[in-house]
This record gives C-alpha cells, sequence and structure tokens, in this order.
C-alpha cells in the first residue's frame, strides 16, 4: 500500500529525557493506525512532532513523498494534517460556526469568504452539530466539544488526521457513536492516527496497531498480536504480572 | 436598520464634523482637534489590541515617531512630504518591533511595548543633545488648525473604515481566532505571526500619521513631549472604557475622558492624573475576570486539599504562567449598552 504519511526515526528529547526514541511509522489512506502505550510513553509527543507544535531533534516528517519536517504547524495543516487535542482546545469567546468558519478559509482548499458559512455548515452539519452553531464552548456538552473540535480539524480538509484520546471520557453508547464516526472518516479514505485507551474502540477500528513505552516502538501489528504481545503487557502492567 | 439609513447618518455625521470649524470658537476648534486626535488613536489601538488582545504601551512611540519625523524634515521638504516620510518610518518600525515582540505574549508583550517607548524617547534626547546640540525644534509652517482638523477627521474617518473592512474579511475573522486561542488559529491554518504583524503595522501607520499631523499644533517639540508616556496610558484606559470589541466601542470612551480631561485641565490642572487614575481603578474594578477572577480562584484554592510545597520553583512557575497568559479585556460602555438592547430584543 502508499503511504500517505511516512515517519522515520523521529527523535525528540526534552532535557536528559528521550520523549521519542526513533521512531519510524507510516499510514494510508483509509487506514486507521492505532497508537497505544502507557501514560507519559511518547503517544502525545510524537502528535505534537506530526503536527509541527515542536519540531524534531532526528528524524523526517514525509507527506505524499514531500518533506515536511520543517514546516511550521499552519503550514502543515494546509498541506493536509491536521489533529485534536487530548483536551478540547477551543477559542471560548467564538460561536462554533466562527471558528469551522476559519478553518474553511484557511485549510487546504481555502473557499470564497462569502462561500466559506454554507461550507461551515455543511462540516457542522456531518456532525450533527448544526442545531449548535451559534453556541459557545461553555454551552455545549462535553461529546459536544468533541465534535466540534473534529469539525474544526475536517473544515481544513486534513488527508491525515491526528486524533489524540477524541474518544476518551466519554459514555459507551458516546463512544459508539464517535467510532462510527471515526470510521465513517477513514471510509472517505482519510489516514488516520488515534491515540487511544480504549482497548474495544482499538480492536474495532484500528487495521494496524503501534505500541510505545519509554518513547520507543516496542510492537507493531495486528490488534490481537499486539495486544497479546508479551512486552506490551508487560509495560503497562509492570514485569511481576508478565 | 437598513444599511442605507445607516450609511447616510453617518456621512451627514461625517459632513457636519467637516462642517465644525466654521461652526465654533478657536476654543471649540483646540478641542475638537485634540477629540479627533485621541478618537483617531484609539481606535487605530483597538484594531490591533482589541482583537489580537495584544495590550500596547507603544501607542507614544509612533505618536513621536510621526511628530518628530515633521519636526526634523520640515524645513527640508513640503510638509506632505514629511507626512509620507513619517508613515514610511511608522510602517518599518512596526514590522521590526512586530517581528521581534510579537512572539512574547501576556504582561511580557505590554512591558516590552513601553520599554520599547521609553528606548526611543531616551535616545533621542542623547542623539539631539550629543550630535545636533538643540533639545527642541519648532514646527512653524503655514498649517492652519482648520487643516490639522480636517486632516484628523479624515484619519478617523480612515481608520474606521479600515476597522469596518477588517471585521468583514477573513483576515478579521484571523484575527479574533488568534485573540481568543492562538494554538486553535495554527491549528485552521492561519499565519498566525505574519496575520499579527500585518495588523500591528496598520494600526502603527495611522498612530504615526496622527502625531505627523498634530506636529504643527505643537510649534514646538521636545522628544519628552512628543514621546510622552501618558498618551499610551490614556489610549488603553479610553478603549477600555468603551469597549473594544465593538468598532464603535472606543468613540464612548474617548468623548466622556476628553470632555472630562477639558473641564479638569481649566480649573483644576493637576487633578487630570488623579482622575486618570481613578477611572482606570473604576475600569479594573468591573473587569470581569481581572480581580474578580483572581479572587474567585483563590477563594477555590482555600476549598481544595493540601498540596505538598513545591520550593522556590511554584511561585516562579506560577509566575510565568501569570505574566503569559492572555491579558482580558473588559467590555466597557459598549457592552453595557449591547446587553440592555439584548434584553429589550427578547
Amino acid at each position: 500500500m502508499n503511504a500517505v504519511l511516512k515517519v522515520d526515526g523521529l527523535t525528540k528529547r526534552f532535557g536528559g529525557l528521550i520523549a521519542v526514541n526513533d521512531v519510524s511509522l507510516s499510514v494510508s489512506a483509509g487506514e486507521v493506525l492505532g497508537l497505544i502505550g502507557p501514560n507519559g510513553s511518547g503517544k502525545t509527543t510524537l502528535l505534537n512532532l506530526i503536527a509541527g507544535a515542536i519540531r524534531p531533534d532526528a528524524g523526517s516528517i514525509c507527506l505524499d513523498g514531500e518533506d515536511v519536517t520543517r514546516l511550521p504547524d499552519y503550514v502543515r495543516v494546509r498541506r493536509r494534517i491536521n489533529r485534536t487535542f487530548q483536551l478540547v482546545r477551543m477559542p471560548a469567546n467564538l460561536p462554533v460556526i466562527a471558528i469551522v468558519k476559519a478553518g474553511v478559509l484557511f485549510g487546504a482548499e481555502p473557499s470564497r469568504y462569502r462561500d466559506a458559512v454554507y461550507e461551515a455548515a455543511g462540516v457542522l452539519g456531518e456532525l450533527n452539530l448544526l442545531l449548535k452553531a451559534d453556541r459557545r464552548l461553555d454551552q455545549l456538552t462535553y461529546i459536544e466539544q468533541k465534535r466540534v473540535e473534529l469539525a474544526r480539524a475536517l473544515a481544513t480538509r486534513p488527508r491525515v488526521l491526528l486524533l489524540d484520546e477524541w474518544l476518551s471520557g466519554l459514555s459507551p453508547s458516546e463512544v459508539d457513536g464517535g467510532m462510527s464516526v471515526v470510521w465513517s472518516l477513514a471510509a472517505q479514505g482519510m489516514a488516520v492516527i488515534l491515540v487511544e485507551h480504549i482497548m474495544t474502540a482499538v480492536r474495532a477500528l484500528c487495521g494496524r496497531v503501534v505500541a510505545m513505552n519509554a518513547g520507543v516502538k516496542i510492537a507493531e501489528g495486528a490488534p490481537a498480536d499486539v495486544l497479546g504481545d508479551s512486552e506490551v503487557i508487560r509495560a503497562y502492567l509492570g514485569d511481576d504480572d508478565a | 436598520m437598513p444599511a442605507s439609513i445607516i450609511v447616510a447618518t453617518l456621512a451627514a455625521l461625517t459632513a457636519m464634523l467637516a462642517a465644525t470649524p466654521w461652526l465654533v470658537s478657536d476654543y471649540g476648534l483646540g478641542f475638537m482637534i485634540n477629540l479627533m486626535c485621541y478618537l483617531a488613536l484609539t481606535v487605530a489601538w483597538a484594531l490591533f489590541s482589541g482583537t489580537t488582545r495584544y495590550v500596547s504601551l507603544a501607542t507614544s512611540a509612533f505618536f513621536g515617531l510621526g511628530a518628530y519625523t515633521v519636526a526634523m524634515l520640515i524645513h527640508a521638504m513640503p510638509i506632505f512630504a514629511t507626512f509620507a516620510v513619517a508613515a514610511a518610518l511608522g510602517a518599518l518600525a512596526a514590522l521590526l518591533v512586530g517581528l521581534v515582540t510579537l512572539r512574547i505574549s501576556g504582561m511580557f508583550f505590554v512591558i516590552f511595548s513601553f520599554g520599547l517607548s521609553e528606548m526611543i524617547r531616551q535616545l533621542l534626547v542623547w542623539w539631539e543633545i550629543n550630535k545636533t546640540h538643540t533639545l527642541g525644534r519648532y514646527v512653524f509652517v503655514p498649517f492652519s488648525n482648520t487643516m490639522i482638523y480636517e486632516h484628523l477627521l479624515g484619519l478617523t474617518v480612515l481608520v474606521f473604515l479600515v476597522g469596518w473592512l477588517v471585521g468583514r474579511s477573513r483576515f478579521g475573522l484571523a484575527l479574533l481566532v488568534i485573540g481568543d486561542d492562538e494554538v486553535v488559529a495554527r491549528q485552521v491554518g492561519i499565519n498566525v505571526p505574519l496575520t499579527k504583524v500585518v495588523m500591528f503595522i496598520i494600526s502603527s501607520i495611522f498612530m504615526t500619521l496622527v502625531g505627523a499631523v498634530m506636529a504643527p499644533r505643537f510649534g514646538y517639540l521636545t522628544p519628552n513631549f512628543a514621546f510622552n508616556p501618558l498618551i499610551s496610558f490614556q489610549v488603553v484606559i479610553m478603549a477600555l472604557l468603551g469597549g473594544m470589541h465593538r468598532l464603535w466601542g472606543p468613540v464612548l470612551g474617548v468623548i466622556p475622558m476628553i470632555v472630562l480631561s477639558e473641564l479638569l485641565q481649566v480649573r483644576f490642572p493637576f487633578w487630570y492624573s488623579v482622575l486618570l487614575g481613578l477611572v482606570f481603578m473604576v475600569i479594573v474594578y468591573f473587569l470581569p475576570r481581572g480581580v474578580t477572577g483572581l479572587l474567585e480562584s483563590g477563594w477555590a484554592r482555600l476549598g481544595q486539599p493540601i498540596m505538598l510545597p513545591r520550593g522556590f520553583t511554584g511561585p516562579l512557575v506560577d509566575a510565568w504562567a501569570w505574566l503569559s497568559r492572555p491579558v482580558s479585556l473588559p467590555r466597557g460602555i459598549a457592552g453595557l449598552i449591547e446587553d440592555a438592547w439584548k434584553r429589550l430584543a427578547r
């Protein structure tokens, strides 16, 4: 398969701590890649590196064969990489529609200013948020906030979508709804990297899983194999239980 | 209201203001010049600071730059040429300052912009004393008060027009998102540094031009007078009082402050600074997330479980976080009117 996103030998140090150590991975169009590992294993740092929020100390990030390692985050958004944040991050004083409109106007397929509001409404409609278009962040429920953040990302028309625990903190039925959203995004040809602790979702959605521990990639493969891998179990549960 | 009525009203108002010099006394004209000067400065300030929430105290730097450029060049070239040079210098200075400072956020930017103003002032004093051996410059040109007023009015109309256009453009939306959350702004693909620098330059050019037009009004200029930091503070207070989340907000702050300052300067010339301080305190008191927010979070902290001490690092980390958080701005009189309007419309 042709990889949309190729990450090679990515390394990031924070002082003496190596948060991400020589990690390589790739994702293809229509694929959902699961990224798992215990807290502090470097998953979010890896996403930050791919999204461009921080610069790597070594390694490269290629999008469709083009090296984007040196590009700032807002340029990567226009090259079709977007992400959601582990803790929902949205402007507090702007209505939902304005934020999505900004995504439509400044994303990979910028629309004309007067058409932007209709396109933004379209994106909100796909996520069942049309009735919330004029709300502000504090007037939304948690699941709605998560959906608005996804709408913000989708408005920029990404090909690579990084979801940082996007399903966490939701009720079981909300997780089901969220899973079907992720599944339909992949079905539309998006390459999704899913950082997630909810293993039911990982098993159901991901064709492939990468496990990390202490900044290092320790396993890669089908969900069942990786979740059954002795080193992965040891990383999660400690030495004695393995 | 239909747009045509609003446009007609604004056009009539502008025409009336343009006719003012022939309707009022010399004193009245002086008052109107002062009013227009601060109106243009405050709206220009709010164009950048109101949207991005980078509170700038560099107004006096650009005002002074404009005034002093005219003072230094007036005997070498026609006055409109000096205006053009002033505008170009203002844009250049804003570009340099913008590239350097707009990476700093919160309180750091406020302090830096203030320091910048003071630095230019001191450098100019040093230059004038040691290199040109003067400490003041005369600006005697046939540029009447009526001309000054009409030019200021033109600038004010122009700055409102620019603000209106920006508010209806993708550029304006980008500024709003940046003001609310820079991380999200980057994540929707907005070129954050460029957007901020461009708006800072536009705003600064207006400030520089106001200073340039005002130079003939003063007649005699010293660096300490042209770069008076009081200008920066007054502009911030006027904008905060009026409220700046709406383009017309600053008007409601400038008019009462200028009227009050005129009244006080006639009768109690030394009380103006006291009044300024009082107004500032009142604004801060009503600042929705300012003092009240601090008290509330302090109260909430009292109810929290005891945390282990964090040593000397703790306060440093807290101070750093406090200094780099976005500055929250009160909504002023415009906010009150808007709330009342909403309540009526319901």
